[in-house]
């Protein structure tokens, strides 16, 4: 008992927010303390799990109970690529330590067992990254001995050839599934295993390389162990209750953020040789100057209904140590899980948001991107994501939606079609805000400890309590159990007008002084808008004296200047940098350079 | 008349005895799905599932979860050589399901649906939503063959039963014909968006069906020229499965999202309703037995497989409840 205080203690300590960031030592300090918090959680744990078996072996731990765990599991493997990625985690942590019986046995799951390679990128990346493990492990194997009939150099090659292509299209036009708070462990995994265990050095380069450029995209928008921004994906709960993401596990094992966890998902990258490079560890925790990062990311593989097979996904993120807002364009850029803009702030866990949206759903959506008959893919779809179909849901985006940032000021309008699956818009609003006034002047005023947001709707509202939650399902394929419970108590927006829209403001004490100047500044910038269908439009003068006007859908002007958001870079940022097509990504920090070419498969420092 | 290949390429073929020709015949069905099928869970047996006549259960062979939307079994080989079109590929079995290989790589994803060549086992089609494949020796290499087709999504293709260099191909974007084993493609005068399934008469190569998500039932009798819509019947715009009863091609059997199952007996012009006994009408699937065309086989979205032995006039549910039945293919042996 009085070990886990100390050890909570000192990981406290060594959680970092503004300029002060630890040396490389303190760092890797920290770093091995919470490896050890949070695996030493699982070698005594009793229930067989892969992660169990990977820390027993890591440790060199109750070696037999391992094996009989692996045996036990190995009986009937499930999971697909969730069973390939762990499972091929543990055995390479412990096949010099396991019995022979226990290699057979997994050997021999290789041969027998087919898992489903699934049908989008983390799916993928987890699926070959685990098989070019594997078909590593036991080369020169015929295809008798794979449970796809391939051979091991067949299925090496194949595995190989995916993964060099997904890391070349992620740097050239962005990545797929990006920046999700829910997702980033399914990317997170595989390359961390790549980097440690590939045995054929360029692979284990890319490993790292693709490690480090998942995590710098993090860190360049993170927030005490928060994802800012936009996301392509995030489960209901995390969406509310942000550090309940796995994204959010990640952040509190390597940039030492947010709160201490036993997450599953980061058990085996702890056991793991991959350090994040201390530049990218800056970058995560340094909050002494406020972030603008722009980024170009790309729509999930479009499979009908559309021109393009990937569009572009733009992102825009501002933040401060306090807070931050950040957006992606609006429109339909993901299925299902899209957050399209959200105020995330450092004040009030586990509820430090403020985001709404346009809660909708259709076959169309969906038969974007999945190959099933359109007429039924919505009772596909809520098998496994329950809220999909649900007006009162908390994720999703909206074709019907669209955004215009600039700097930490939002517009959002909504022309909806009449008939569509809901034709309200909501917004989030939690408990445990000190202050949420309606003002006069139609501002909806919020104090979350340093961080004020201010919310102007556009058409009249009404407030509804929230009662309950939708449970999260998904916790038999590996993921986290979370909390099922009433939520009563946060507040929900809520406006039937189809043409709609809202302007958020967002400041810190910081950077306007007090919550009364805050207060006193909104009431003098009121929005101007039109809201008639087909002509839906907003001009707004900022706190900050930019005059910003926004006609749905893509028609921004800033200052009365066109902004073309075609012309995004991949990262443009104080800390990264990177063009369209370059497969480059140069990260920098107080005269720091760390440079990954994945053309040349190398990188500088 | 084209010759029969008697080898498959790179593989050694093991040909089955089988029952009376033209007596007993073989069910085989392709189940994408049971209702909660989550990616990554602990998810029921699917896949490819088959029954001889006078089996009670359902066998299973093949991977038990890997999104098997359709199946192609070879006729003259009766059954040795067997594919399974899935999310992770085409699987092709060429001792009747005892072994199976992913021939295809990472590139080639969500296989909607896969034909073999009759005559020619080696070349083989299959569709994805990015569009057609081939293979030409038994799919140890495949090739992209989407030149002159516009929307990619493609849901199903034939190889025309005498030429097979004609193909014919449902997309997003109407039905398309190639005239060069899909080397290049134009579109046939059908142009209306989601074709969901094309059916050639087992007889007259130049008569076609197409079924579409929206827009009904259209009928060819000029090799894709010019399509009719055939109305006369129908209450219906969306049909995921038609089936030409091979012993009578003026027979057809159609059904969709919740459509129940229609039949027509004047070649398509005019439909009637069949549904005694089905206690879905969500239909996916339809095949007809080439032994005895009274008897009629439909797969269902999620209540598993009916059987009708009098034509279509009544149905009995045989097993498999639960599961969305994607392809079904009745082989006589």
């Amino acid at each position: 008992m009085k070990h886990t205080i100390l050890v909570l203690l000192l990981i406290a300590l060594s959680q970092q927010v503004g300029a002060q960031v630890p040396d490389r030592d303190a760092y890797l300090r920290g770093f091995e303390q919470r490896v050890s918090y949070v695996t030493s959680f699982y070698d005594t744990m009793q229930t067989a799990g892969y992660y169990q078996i990977a820390v027993r072996y890591a440790h060199n731990r109750d070696i037999a109970r391992a094996d009989k765990m692996f045996a036990e599991l190995l009986r009937e493997p499930r999971g697909d690529m969730f069973w390939m990625i762990p499972s091929i985690g543990a055995y390479l942590h412990g096949k010099d330590k396991m019995s022979a019986e226990t290699r057979a046995l997994v050997r021999n799951a290789w041969k027998t067992y087919a898992p489903y390679r699934g049908d989008t990128e983390n799916h993928w990346c987890m699926y070959y990254s685990a098989l070019y493990l594997a078909a590593e492990q036991w080369p020169n194997l015929p295809g008798s001995e794979w449970y796809n009939g391939k051979s091991s150099e067949e299925n090496l090659r194949e595995a190989k050839e995916y993964l060099i292509h997904w890391i070349k299209i992620t740097t050239s036009i962005g990545q797929g599934e990006f920046d999700s708070p829910d997702y980033f462990p399914e990317y997170a995994m595989p390359m961390v295993l790549l980097s440690h265990f590939a045995r054929d050095p360029e692979m284990k380069m890319r490993g790292t390389m693709m490690s480090d450029y998942i995590f710098a995209d993090f860190a360049t928008e993170h927030l005490d162990g928060q994802y800012i921004g936009g996301y392509s994906r995030i489960y209901q709960p995390a969406v509310y209750k942000p550090l309940l993401s796995g994204g959010s596990a990640f952040a509190w094992l390597y940039f030492g953020t947010g709160t201490p966890t036993n997450s599953g998902w980061i058990v085996i990258p702890a056991l793991c040789d991959y350090r994040l490079p201390q530049i990218i560890y800056s970058i995560a925790v340094d909050r002494s100057s406020t972030i603008i990062e722009k980024e170009r990311k790309r729509v999930r593989n479009v499979i009908r209904f559309g021109t393009e097979k990937n569009p572009p996904a733009y992102k825009y993120t501002y933040i401060t140590k306090d807070y931050g807002i950040g957006s992606l364009q609006g429109g339909i850029l993901q299925p299902i899980q899209q957050h399209t803009w959200g105020v995330r702030y450092t004040y009030g866990r586990p509820y430090t948001t403020i985001f709404g949206l346009h809660p909708y759903w259709s076959g169309y959506e969906v038969g974007m991107f999945f190959p099933e008959e359109v007429k039924t893919l919505i009772a596909d779809v809520v098998a496994s994501k329950g809220t999909y179909n649900n007006p009162d849901k908390w994720t999703g985006g909206s074709p019907f939606e669209r955004t215009f940032q600039h700097r930490n000021t939002l517009l959002v309008l909504y022309d909806i079609q009449p008939g569509t699956t809901t034709e309200h818009i909501d917004g989030f609003f939690p408990r445990n805000l000190e202050e949420r006034i309606v003002d006069p002047s139609g501002w909806i005023i919020c104090k979350a400890g340093d961080t004020y947001v201010g919310w102007y709707p556009l058409q009249e509202y009404e407030w509804k309590e929230e009662l309950e939650s939708p449970a999260n399902s998904l916790s038999d394929i590996g993921r986290p159990q979370l909390e099922r419970v009433k939520e009563t108590g946060n507040w929900r927006l809520r406006s039937h007008k189809r043409q709609n829209g809202y302007v958020i403001e967002v400041r810190s004490n910081d950077e306007i002084g007090s919550f009364e100047k805050f207060k006193a500044g909104l009431q003098k910038h009121i929005p101007k808008a039109t809201l008639l269908p087909g002509k839906v439009s907003v001009h707004y003068k900022t706190l900050g004296g930019d005059a910003m006007q926004f006609a749905f859908p893509e028609k921004r002007v800033l200052n009365g200047k066109a902004i073309d958001l075609s012309k995004t870079r991949l990262f443009d940022g104080p800390f990264l940098s990177a063009d369209v097509g370059s497969e480059k990504l140069t990260m920098t920090y107080k005269g720091k350079k760390r440079v990954l070419d994945f053309k040349a498969v190398t990188i500088t420092e | 008349m084209k010759s029969l290949k008697v080898f498959f390429t790179g593989l050694t073929l093991t040909v089955f005895s089988a029952g009376l020709f033209g007596q007993q015949s073989t069910v085989y069905i392709s189940v994408l799905s049971t209702k909660l099928f989550v990616v990554g869970a602990a998810n029921p047996e699917t896949g490819l599932y088959y029954k001889k006549t006078g089996d009670t259960v359902w066998n299973h062979t093949g991977a038990k979860n890997i999104r098997a939307f359709g199946l192609a079994v070879h006729t003259p080989y009766k059954g040795s050589l067997i594919c399974i079109a899935s999310g992770n590929g085409v699987h092709r079995s060429t001792d009747g399901g005892a072994t199976w290989r992913i021939t295809t790589g990472w590139e080639i994803t969500e296989v909607l649906s896969v034909v073999i060549d009759q005559s020619d086992p080696n070349f083989m089609l299959c569709t994805t939503p990015y569009g057609v494949h081939r293979t030409l020796d038994g799919g140890i290499t495949w090739k992209e063959c989407n030149n002159g087709i516009k929307e990619k999504f493609a849901s199903s293709v034939v190889i025309d039963h005498e030429n097979n260099k004609i193909l014919y191909c449902g997309t997003e974007d109407g039905v398309y014909r190639s005239e060069n084993m899909g080397e290049s493609w134009q579109r046939t005068g059908l142009g209306v968006s989601g074709v969901r399934v094309v059916v050639q008469n087992p007889k007259d190569p130049n008569t076609l069906v197409a079924g579409t998500d929206d827009h009904g039932i259209y009928v060819t009798r000029n090799a894709g020229k010019y399509w009719e819509k055939t109305e006369a019947g129908l209450d219906h715009l969306t049909f995921y499965a038609i089936a030409y009863d091979p012993t009578n091609p003026q027979v057809l059997y159609a059904g969709g999202y919740v459509t129940g199952v229609y039949k027509s007996s004047d070649g398509g012009l005019s439909w009637t309703r069949k549904n005694e006994g089905l206690t879905n009408l969500n239909i996916h699937s339809l095949a007809v037995d080439p032994t005895n065309g009274s008897r009629v086989f439909v797969g269902t979205q999620w209540s598993g497989v009916f059987q009708s032995d009098n034509a279509g006039d009544t149905w009995r549910n045989i097993g498999l409840n639960g599961s969305q039945v994607w392809t079904i293919s009745v082989q006589p042996f």
